[in-house]
């Protein structure tokens, strides 16, 4: 067993979009499913942090199934050109848990052009808000145009930054083309059952 | 015109190659203690950082890694795995920090797994490769990066000395690549350190080459305690 007999989703974004709420709302959903699922953030910067994760996992996932996983500040480096600490940690998983079905793999967060390397991650999400600026669709940012499912988190702030939902729904489809993006809102819930979705049956029953 | 084969142009090229940061074994999640330097406020400029690294290659790098290194290569050399494995033994058992180690063996499963045993040639000649390659997949020998390094630049045709000089100038390039992104380091004064260091990098490498792999040993022992603390740090970007 190695990091090539598990499913493995990549989260990536930038700083503050929600990947880790978006995180926090998978897992319980995918446990409910029957789902063994093992946890990777990268960057995490203190024990602390990782403690905090671990524990609000606690009832779910075994605590060796929880990992940070440091980048020496280059987050992008870790999940596009040299995934080998995360492609290590994974295998770490695997060899404790050789039933785990897939690995959530949460980037520390970027700039708009990080991509996941497709040996490190089967499927990728990219979490964007809208409150980092109703325009990040339309910059045409490759992670926001190779991601496998775009989410477009915080639809709950919009009135409060000035943000058009339809500007960016509009935008977001002609970046996108027919690949799809859904909106959510981590803080709420809302959206969260259709990014499940699209995981369950891009990467769990494919 | 006819083109002349070079023969040098192959083992030249392997050792660009295994010291360019795009090698991807994870090397720029390193920073073997210097983080903790860093976080206690240790280095301040450059003059601390070349003073350190200097440190550095005279205590862990020369003595100990050097010594791994050039002894696996002779090991690879003369096809003798109990050597080899021997010399991934004695540098589990030198290097200190736990930290230090995984750094270290995490880059080496990793060089392992990209470059070992994809030269074996129809007569078997890449079998102890291939053993060790096992040995190391299965956890049966640390697999330390220093001595990967070694096998992997035997077979590839760098001398021992080139494959020691190529080794060093990378760990230190490593740690540079760390002090940049963890302080205020100036690209053009981080250059004229690597550029100091140099002469340190070949005096080390010239006086370890040929030391016996019983004469491996690190005296570092702030590196070590730095080391060891950043196990417990309130703040880490780095795995070391």
């Amino acid at each position: 067993m190695g990091y090539r007999d598990v499913a493995k989703v990549g989260l990536g974004g930038p700083v503050g979009s929600g990947k880790t709420a978006l995180v926090e709302r998978l897992v319980p959903e995918l446990v409910a499913r029957d789902y063994e699922v093992g946890v990777i953030a990268n960057d995490i910067m203190t024990q602390e942090d990782a403690d905090v994760f671990r524990e609000s996992f606690a009832d779910l996932l075994a605590p060796d199934l929880v990992a940070g996983v440091e980048t020496g500040a280059c987050p992008h480096t870790g999940i596009r050109e040299d995934p080998s600490m995360n492609l290590a940690k994974i295998d770490e998983f695997t060899e404790r848990h050789p039933d785990l079905d897939v690995v959530l793999v949460e980037s520390g967060g970027d700039n708009l052009a990080a991509t996941f390397n497709p040996e490190l991650a089967d499927y990728f999400l990219f979490v964007i808000s809208v409150a980092e600026g109703e325009d990040i669709p339309r910059k045409r940012g490759p992670g926001v145009t190779q991601a496998d499912l775009l989410v477009v988190n915080k639809t709950d702030l919009a009135p409060h930054v000035d943000a058009d939902l339809e500007v960016i729904e509009d935008d977001a489809a002609a970046v996108r083309g027919d690949d799809p993006f859904v909106f959510t809102n981590c803080k709420d819930g809302a959206g969260v059952d259709a990014v499940l979705e699209h995981v369950e049956r891009e990467v769990l029953f494919a | 015109m006819t083109t002349t084969p070079d023969p040098d142009a192959g083992a030249f090229l392997t050792a660009l190659r295994l010291s360019d940061s795009f090698l991807p074994v994870g090397g720029y999640t390193a920073s073997y203690g210097l983080e903790q330097y860093v976080n206690e406020g240790r280095i301040e400029d450059g003059d601390d950082l070349r003073e350190l690294l200097a440190a550095y290659l005279r205590r862990i790098v020369g003595p100990c890694e050097t010594v791994a290194l050039a002894n696996a290569h002779a090991a690879s050399g003369a096809g003798d795995l109990e050597a080899l494995l021997a010399v991934d033994e004695r540098l589990h058992a030198v290097t200190m920090p736990r930290e230090f180690r995984e750094s270290s063996t995490k880059a080496g499963a990793k060089l392992c797994e990209l470059l070992v045993g994809d030269t074996t040639d129809g007569d078997g000649n890449g079998d102890l490769e291939n053993a060790f390659a096992d040995a190391v997949a299965t956890d049966a020998t640390p697999g330390h990066y220093p001595v990967v390094y070694g096998v992997v630049a035997q077979r590839r045709g760098l001398s021992r000395r080139q494959a020691c000089l190529s080794h060093a100038y990378s760990f230190v390039t490593g740690l540079l690549g760390a002090a940049q992104r963890l302080g205020r380091f100036g690209h053009t004064e981080i250059q004229a350190v690597l550029e100091a260091l140099e002469p340190v990098i070949a005096e080390v490498c010239t006086r370890h080459v040929d030391d016996e792999p019983t004469a491996m040993a690190s005296f570092a022992p702030l590196a070590e305690i730095m080391g060891m603390r950043h196990e417990r740090a309130g703040r880490r970007l780095f795995m070391s």
